[in-house]
């Protein structure tokens, strides 16, 4: 019999992604031999450290790829390089930052803490694998390993019926997918020869493909994949009722971890695998960014829960990350790594916030609970107000700097009416955030509720908003201190890289050109 | 050429695709064309059970424990797809494959220490019945499902 050879491992390459599956197993294994329930503080600190330590490792591969530059292991399967650290270094953050703001949420909604920690790291080493992973099968792995945690964490809250029905309409629409995305697997490996990311790029640029239907079926399920994974428009509908039913915290950490992991993927193979037929799916992806754009945007407004209006809000960002892909230049991909690493900081801050505002049991999320917030709350409503206009484009934030970036690469790309649409669509959008912060401080105190013996329904739909039911300040719940640190540092990153960009900028540009 | 090649290969796949598409659309249409239009009575919209009509409400609540043991049985059925092929080429790998599947297993482990911790396993009368109860005896587990049984059939 042959020798088997063992391809070589480069652990290094690993490490991050090592240190956080590790770790949830060590979690994983305490939580079940101990007889008592794993306290709160064990699980938040062992999450947090483990996010530290990641975080350590991915900036010393950063060293490492700026000092010799991109490699390869495990038969070309993972790849360390820019974009693979540029997600270590984003995910870990999400991951230190959510353990933060889940501390005090979990004790307050009574879930098993250690349950959430194991789920969460599980699920970000999933998207760390999806960043490094330079062959079709080790992206599916990624994507599964991220997943599969993420459907658990969604239905958490098990209590809740719109926390299980997201859950359950996540985990059929993921695992249908999932499936499309194996078939375009399967579709372009019979036309190209190889799963290997390099190998299929290789391939099709030394080779003209006479008759590409197999292969252009392939691309197209596999984007449909993608395009699924980061709710782009018309893969976009399960995302309202999943960030809605989703536990706050949670709802966070998939808006920063799940984009990350697929974007920085989709990235990756349409960059490295099929740049040399950008000509036939590039007005594909144009079509799929504009729709995510304006329909993200238009529906935002129509949303009376806050909750859901981020979740189109995210569908909106979403179309904007993908104006990088569209473009597939290294201005491109420097601004959408840009977009991605400060929406992940805005998205977690602002969620961080919505579990505050949600109440005890996390349920009001309607945003007539918010009225006169910035009477009754001033911090927590400057805050929210604060994250908001950064997430609208609000110059001296990141998210003016991030929209700026994506929108000059598709200029410089030729792409003036798509830039133009892009940036409509960003004013739409700032109606929806505006809107919450009108309510929050142009509005007086809670109404007294109605009395005069008239019900909801005899109302106009346009007063809608200036009667509620009275909102019990009594179960007001305080900002603990570990969310209080979350959202600071939130607020802190996304204030201090709009006003001093160049340190994030310069990775995001460096990470582009590191690609493999 | 290697296309031409593919796409022959691939051919019964877009033939199935198509025909898979076409099954589907043409059974709704023909169910459509030939369902007779009645509207539906009371019986028709009664859930199906074997054809007997139901004289009572079915249990909306049920243990779940069944799920959690199919749960662990998927998790073992895959820790033997990858042991299965190891195990033929388990001298070619030496030490390499053996610490490779030694750590795959560790980890199966623990999940199956977690569900375990989780009472996946208990079989037991459920605890919050048992926490009244001095100590579980015979007759106790015993009154219990009998009292349990009268009340369903009551209901």
């Amino acid at each position: 019999m042959n020798p088997i050879t063992v391809p070589s491992i480069s652990y290094f390459t690993m490490a991050p992604m090592l240190v956080l599956f590790v770790g949830s197993v060590l979690l994983m294994a305490a939580a079940s031999l101990l007889r008592h329930r794993l306290p709160e503080v064990v699980s938040t600190a062992t999450s947090v450290l483990l996010g530290l330590g990641a975080l350590v490792v991915s900036i010393l591969q950063w060293d490492h790829l700026i000092r010799h530059g991109s490699s390869s292991t495990v038969a070309g399967a993972l790849v360390l390089d820019g974009f693979s650290v540029f997600v270590n270094i984003t995910v870990s953050c999400a991951v230190i930052l959510t353990a933060l703001v889940a501390h005090d949420y979990l004790a307050r909604l009574k879930f098993d803490s250690a349950e959430f920690h194991i789920l969460a790291l599980l699920s970000a080493s999933g998207a760390l694998i999806m960043g490094a992973a330079n062959d079709l099968v080790v992206v599916f792995l990624g994507l599964e390993i991220l997943s599969i945690a993420l459907y658990v964490l969604v239905a958490l809250n098990r209590k809740n019926e719109k926390s299980a029905e997201g859950a359950l309409k996540y985990f059929v629409l993921g695992g249908f997918s999932s499936a499309v995305f194996v078939y375009g697997i399967a579709l372009t490996y019979g036309a190209t020869g190889s799963t290997n990311l390099a190998k299929m790029g290789t391939y099709l640029s030394a080779n003209v493909v006479h008759r590409p239907g197999l292969l252009l079926a392939g691309i197209g399920l596999l984007a449909v994949g993608f395009c699924f994974k980061i709710a782009a428009v018309p893969f976009h509908m399960w995302t309202p009722d999943v960030y809605e039913g989703a536990p706050t915290p949670v709802t966070g950490f998939m808006a920063a971890v799940a984009k990350v992991g697929g974007f920085v993927a989709f990235l990756r193979v349409f960059e490295t695998a099929f740049s040399t037929q950008q000509s036939t799916w590039a007005p594909l992806l144009y079509t799929v960014a504009l729709l995510t754009t304006f329909i993200g945007a238009t529906s935002a407004i129509a949303q009376h829960n806050v909750k859901r209006m981020l979740a189109y809000s995210s569908i909106n960002h979403a179309g904007f990350i993908l104006l990088g892909v569209v473009v597939l230049t290294k201005a491109g991909f420097a601004g959408s790594l840009y977009y991605l690493f400060t929406y992940s900081v805005m998205a977690i801050g602002t969620f961080a916030l919505l579990g505050v505002l949600g109440g005890a049991r996390d349920e009001d999320h309607d945003l007539t609970s918010y009225r006169g917030l910035a009477k009754r709350r001033p911090g927590v409503a400057l805050s929210l107000a604060l994250l908001l206009l950064a997430q609208a484009g609000m110059p001296f934030t990141t998210g003016f700097l991030a929209k700026f970036g994506v929108i000059e690469a598709t200029v410089a790309h030729g792409e003036i009416p798509l830039a133009l649409l892009a940036m409509v669509s960003a004013t739409i959008s700032a109606v929806a955030y505006l809107r919450v912060g009108i309510v929050m401080y142009a509005t007086h105190d809670v109404p007294t509720p109605v009395s005069d013996g008239s019900s909801f329904k005899d109302r106009a739909e346009g007063s809608l908003l200036l009667e509620v039911e009275p909102v019990a300040t009594t179960h007001e719940v305080p900002v603990a201190p570990t969310t209080g640190l979350a959202i600071g540092i939130c607020l802190a990153v996304t204030f201090y890289f709009g006003i001093a960009p160049g340190a994030l900028l310069d990775f995001a540009r460096q990470a582009a050109q590191l690609l493999r | 050429m290697v296309e031409q090649k593919a796409v022959d290969t691939y051919l019964p796949v877009l033939l199935l695709l198509i025909v898979g598409i076409l099954f589907a659309s043409l059974s709704f249409v023909a169910s459509g064309l030939l369902a007779p239009r009645k509207k539906p009575t009371a019986a028709k919209l009664a859930p199906y059970e074997c054809g007997i009509v139901p004289d009572r409400e079915p249990p909306t609540r049920f243990p779940v424990r069944f799920y959690l043991v199919a749960m662990i049985f998927i998790i073992f059925d895959i820790e033997i797809v990858f042991m299965y092929p190891f195990a033929v080429v388990f001298r070619q790998l030496h030490t390499f494959g053996l610490v490779e599947v030694l750590t795959f297993s560790v980890t199966i482990f623990v999940a199956l220490l977690f569900l375990v911790s989780n009472g996946a396993l208990s079989w037991g009368p459920a605890k919050i019945l048992t926490k009244g109860m001095p100590s579980r005896t015979s007759d106790s587990t015993i009154v219990r499902i009998s009292a349990a049984t009268s009340t369903e059939q009551a209901a």
